[in-house]
């Protein structure tokens, strides 16, 4: 019977102090964690629409790909334009972005927040050299491949699809909801 | 060559956890597209593998030794969540360049590996030099891996671009073959150079 018992309760108390650590340390560093991550989607928002202040659109009416849409107002309380996130389905999974698009429907900043496609390929998406080249460009977009305008990433057609799809479905979220404001 | 540099050297060289153990595959192939990528994860393990070896040497006489594997990956996977939970509150951009690989290191079958055949059977002080060695060793392969992948897929290094616009970048290279024939080829290099010389060394 104690060669069933001792290791049994032993292994209990190994795992109740794991636990009551784990625990701890998770209510610990629940607030800085928390507010971490607010920082790093403010910073994301501030690149992908610069010098607008951010009020998240709660029910915002989505449709396609967006997932949550947050408008960006100037000092005087103007509508600047909208930060648009989007989930698309790219080579390796899910590809999460944000877009910012002004109230005309001009892109104003694309970033590419995570993504699985396959690295030295599909992961150049997150590059500068790619995502700037949306700022600027407005209306329906396609790969050059597709007879269009963005320069897609050598060997990773899918994953310049996947963000282009991305950018269209937020530029016409912009185009139907952009005025409801 | 006292005890304890003699475990550190072993771990590095002449036991290294890839090259000799064949341990950690999983990390190994998927880490080592770059030099950072390599130097990242295998840094992060080595901090890991410290703190599991030492806690486990504390503890090797209060767990049983029929439930040790359990106790192990308990006492592991808490270490690696409190790790990563700090990480992510107060380092924020450390987290940002490791926190990918620090739920692989719970898998990685090295931390584990010197658990149940090192640290388990030996004191705390062994046991950490056990530790860093296998982790430098861990490393040392990831690096040098990174930096042949780095150099043959990308055509830099570290980042920067060296070889000539005319160089053909064989993307192959960072992707899974490329791992593949880089780690088998270093394997057998290692062994040839390296591994054989074991016993002369033993005798000096």
């Amino acid at each position: 019977m104690k060669q069933i018992t001792t290791p049994a309760i032993r292994l209990f108390v190994i795992c109740f102090v794991c636990a009551l650590c784990l625990g701890i340390c998770s209510e610990v560093t629940k607030a800085p964690i928390a507010a971490q991550a607010k920082k790093t989607q403010d910073e994301a928002m501030a690149a992908v629409l610069p010098d607008a202040q951010f009020e998240e659109i709660a029910d915002a009416p989505l449709s396609g790909t967006v997932t949550g849409v947050t408008v960006g107002k100037d000092s005087s309380g103007n509508v600047m334009g909208y930060v648009v996130s989007c989930t698309t389905s790219s080579f390796g999974g899910g590809m999460q972005m944000m877009v910012g698009v002004d109230t005309e429907g001009v892109v104003t900043g694309v970033r590419i927040l995570s993504h699985s496609d396959t690295p030295g390929l599909g992961a150049l998406a997150t590059s500068p050299d790619f995502y700037e080249q949306y700022t600027g460009m407005s209306g329906t977009l396609a790969v050059d491949k597709d007879g269009g305008q963005v320069k897609s990433i050598t060997s990773a057609t899918i994953t310049s699809r996947a963000v282009t799809v991305g950018v269209n479905d937020a530029i016409t979220w912009v185009a139907e909801n952009g005025g409801a404001q | 060559m006292s005890k304890n540099l003699k475990v550190l050297r072993d771990g590095i060289l002449f036991d290294n956890p890839v090259l000799i153990q064949v341990v950690g595959m999983c990390a190994t192939l998927a880490t080592s597209t770059s030099i950072i990528n390599g130097l990242g994860m295998g840094l992060s393990t080595t901090a890991v593998l410290l703190g599991s070896n030492v806690v486990i040497s504390l503890l090797r006489k209060f767990i049983p030794d029929t439930v040790r594997i359990p106790c192990f990956i308990v006492v592991i996977a808490s270490f690696v969540t409190i790790v990563q939970l700090l990480l992510q509150a107060y380092l924020p951009a450390i987290n940002d360049a490791l926190g990918l690989f620090i739920p692989l290191i719970v898998v990685n079958c090295i931390i584990l590996a010197r658990a149940e055949g090192f640290a388990s059977k030996n004191g705390i002080i062994p046991s950490f030099f056990d530790g860093l060695g296998n982790g430098l060793g861990f490393t040392m392969v990831l690096a040098i891996m990174g930096a042949v992948r780095e150099l043959l897929g990308s055509g830099t290094i570290l980042g920067m671009t060296i070889m000539p616009e005319a160089f053909p970048k064989t993307l192959l290279m960072i992707m899974a073959p490329g791992a593949f024939f880089t780690l088998g080829i270093f394997m057998a290099i290692f062994k040839h150079c390296v591994a054989s010389r074991k016993p002369v060394e033993e005798e000096e």
